[in-house]
């Protein structure tokens, strides 16, 4: 269960979050909601603002096992933090797991400050604003970022320094697709103490699937799931966050993905592969994946009648 | 050659290998049948010449994007002849374009229609049908008798209800004349179901060899409504096959492929063809098929793919061209010993699932097709036995004709 605290939490994905004003869940809606989820094993994740939260809030997230998903600043106890501008860089902590949202031109523009953040931290995950519009042209100059930002990985991994990268470190290790899975595993509570698929739909206005009290009945529940996703089903590439609302975004439905995510994710795929290769030079024996080349760069050209 | 002969349906022109462009050139139409799916007819939405031509220069200018071997250019309403003018403008730019721009088309092209007949002898379309008679498909709906033509297929306007099978019934020697294979599509629906096997022998009376007949893929069947149908159709195959009508009619209701379990590998394909196929609208915007335009939609907004002048947005393509049977399916259809042949429309499945998705198939037709499958069943049975207990059987099974495989919709 993520729980979205109040309207301005960041945004840690995807999606923009470009509310301002306040709007905090209220203290019965989030004490139902946190019963619930320890009725039902469910892990909890808080989305928090930028302010300091009142000391009820505080007392009732603490009585739950839980992460803090922070903007950068706001707490101590963040167990993700989010920067929402690289300027700000200087203020994450040895060793914290950090999230950045930045388009793909501003990462081919920040590689050196990224880099600089890697040597620092202890994981990177870079959400991309807008991995869905990508077209092939675009394409070489993202794959040359990722191969700097590979440098540095492997420069890490020499001194001992085992840094993660999402969109380079994650492939090398996963055995099996390890996305999102808003909707068939996670579900979002919102600041109005209703269930939204993930904080995106919330923020479009999508229709809520349930609250603390009805409980959760998501539509269609197995559209979210690999199972019955075509494409993605038949993909390795197993990093890629299989964003579902990206998914509707562009296609319309919330198991197909656009052809920019897909060229995104398989220039990522290909970037590990070939970060991989560079890693077995440096030090043979790592227990990366082996990665097999492609001949395509979208699996919709393999799995489309 | 054998002379023990079951007529086979008809394939269509090109079949597998044609692209299908629809044109919606109007939404109006002289009757108000009352089991149409176009729930948003009107008078308004005229089809512009500015708008047909952009679409056909849409296509024409990306012949790379557009590999089929051959197309089939279908006009769509309402009915489509009420726009004759336009549509023999189309036409005549069409075969000029491909002329012009030596496209693989040219001279594989047909110009299909579905009418409802009524001003099929007008001057204005006799003259169309003249000039264009080697490339066209045209198929009159006529659903058989006149108390089943009637019962649904009224004229437009208040006042008394009028049925229109006289005005249709005395353009079909013309078109019979004209178009000697002519097949119908007769459109079935709960009020039908006690019409069905006069319906069917009367168009075979009438001339019409080829009757192509389906439910209606809409959840309009009452309780009981698959029992009558399943005595409808015994009756009917009784009296095709005492009537020795199987020799050189067809009725698409008895198949010798449907009723069959399938495999959830090998035919795992999906049974509806839109997104294979483009529909053009008024107002020049895109859809995978005219089913997903507004005025065939009950309760969801239109599921536009693009227009003529932004182009095709191809992300909005991916679901159609990955959707297969399985993941569509809920389980009682994929386990179904008697799955093959019972189809779906992807439009509809849109129109009712619970989000907006074609990934919901409806199965408001289940136990129509049940009953369906035990009279084709029965059918065959008989039919076999008969040509058993005439020597026949043998010869019929070593000169068989190929299953057609071939999409529905």
């Amino acid at each position: 269960m993520i729980v979205q605290l109040c309207d301005t939490s960041a945004s840690f994905c995807h999606y923009p979050n470009t509310r301002a004003e306040r709007k905090l869940i209220s203290v019965e809606a989030l004490r139902k909601a946190l019963r619930m989820a320890m009725c039902e094993n469910m892990t909890v994740q808080f989305l928090y603002p930028d302010y300091a939260l009142p000391s009820e809030y505080v007392e009732l997230i603490e009585s739950v096992d839980h992460a803090k998903v922070a903007p950068v600043g706001v707490t101590d106890e963040a167990d993700i933090v989010v920067l929402p501008s690289l300027d700000r860089a200087d203020e994450v902590k040895e060793g914290d797991t950090v999230c950045v949202r930045i388009s793909r031109a501003e990462l081919c523009d920040s590689v050196e400050a990224l880099s600089a953040l890697l040597r620092r931290v202890t994981r990177l995950n870079v959400s991309l604003t807008d991995s869905h519009t990508a077209v092939p042209e675009e394409l070489p100059a993202y794959a040359d970022a990722l191969d700097r930002l590979g440098e540095t990985v492997k420069e890490e991994y020499a001194r001992g320094h085992f840094v993660q990268l999402n969109l380079l470190t994650d492939r090398l290790m996963l055995k099996q697709m390890n996305n999102c899975n808003a909707g068939a595993e996670t579900v979002t509570l919102a600041p109005d103490g209703k269930f939204y698929i993930c904080p995106a739909f919330y923020l479009e206005g999508d229709s809520p699937v349930g609250d603390p009290d009805a409980g959760i009945e998501v539509p269609n529940a197995q559209l979210y799931a690999l199972s019955h996703a075509p494409i993605c089903r038949s993909c390795d590439a197993w990093h890629c966050r299989r964003c579902v609302w990206l998914n509707r975004k562009r296609t319309l439905e919330v198991n197909t993905p656009g052809r920019g995510q897909c060229l995104t994710a398989h220039a990522e795929r290909e970037a590990s592969r070939r970060l991989k290769e560079r890693m077995d030079a440096a030090a043979p024996g790592n227990m990366f994946n082996e990665i097999e080349k492609l001949d395509y760069t979208d699996p919709f050209e393999k799995v489309s009648r | 050659m054998s002379d023990t002969k079951i007529k086979k349906q008809e394939e269509p022109w090109q079949g597998g290998v044609a692209k299908n462009i629809t044109f919606i050139v109007t939404k109006d139409c002289q009757l108000a049948c009352k089991y149409c799916y176009l729930v948003g007819k009107n008078e308004k939405e005229r089809m512009s010449w500015e708008t047909a031509k952009a679409a056909i220069d849409y296509v024409l200018d990306r012949e790379e994007e557009f590999p089929q071997e051959s197309v089939v250019w279908d006009f769509i309403g309402g009915e489509p002849f009420l726009e004759i003018d336009l549509i023999d403008r189309i036409c005549d730019y069409i075969k000029t374009e491909l002329y012009r721009r030596d496209h693989h088309w040219f001279d594989s092209y047909r110009f299909s229609f579905s009418t409802n007949g009524i001003n099929y002898d007008s001057e204005k379309v006799q003259r169309f049908i003249n000039k264009n008679l080697s490339h066209l498909s045209i198929g009159i709906t006529i659903d058989g008798t006149r108390r089943k033509h009637d019962l649904n297929r009224i004229w437009k306007g208040s006042g008394p209800e009028r049925g229109s099978y006289d005005d249709v019934v005395r353009n079909i020697p013309l078109w019979l004349e004209q178009f000697p294979g002519g097949g119908t599509k007769v459109t079935i629906s709960s009020a039908d179901i006690p019409y069905i096997k006069e319906s069917v022998l009367h168009l075979y009376g009438l001339g019409i060899h080829e009757v192509n007949i389906n439910v209606v893929f809409e959840d309009v069947w009452k309780e009981g409504d698959d029992r009558l149908f399943e005595d409808q159709l015994m009756e009917l195959a009784d009296a095709i096959i005492d009537g020795g009508w199987y020799e050189s009619c067809s009725c698409s209701f008895f198949s010798e492929n449907i009723g069959k379990p399938l495999d959830p590998e090998l035919e795992n394909q999906n049974w509806c063809g839109a997104g294979m196929m483009l529909a053009v609208d008024a107002a020049g915007n895109f859809y995978p098929c005219t089913r997903f335009a507004a005025y065939s939609l009950r309760s969801k907004k239109p599921l536009i793919i693009g227009n003529v002048r932004d182009g095709i947005d191809q992300d909005k393509l991916r679901p159609f061209l990955t959707l297969d049977r399985l993941t569509q399916s809920p389980q009682k259809c994929i386990d179904c010993e008697v799955a093959s042949g019972c189809a779906w429309c992807q439009g509809e499945n849109y129109d009712a699932a619970d989000t907006d998705t074609i990934y919901q198939r409806s199965t408001a037709i289940c136990l129509m097709h049940k009953a369906r499958v035990r009279a084709n069943n029965y059918y065959w049975n008989k039919l076999f036995r008969k040509l058993e207990l005439e020597g026949k059987k043998e010869e019929y099974e070593k000169n068989k004709p190929e299953a057609n495989a071939s999409l529905t919709c």
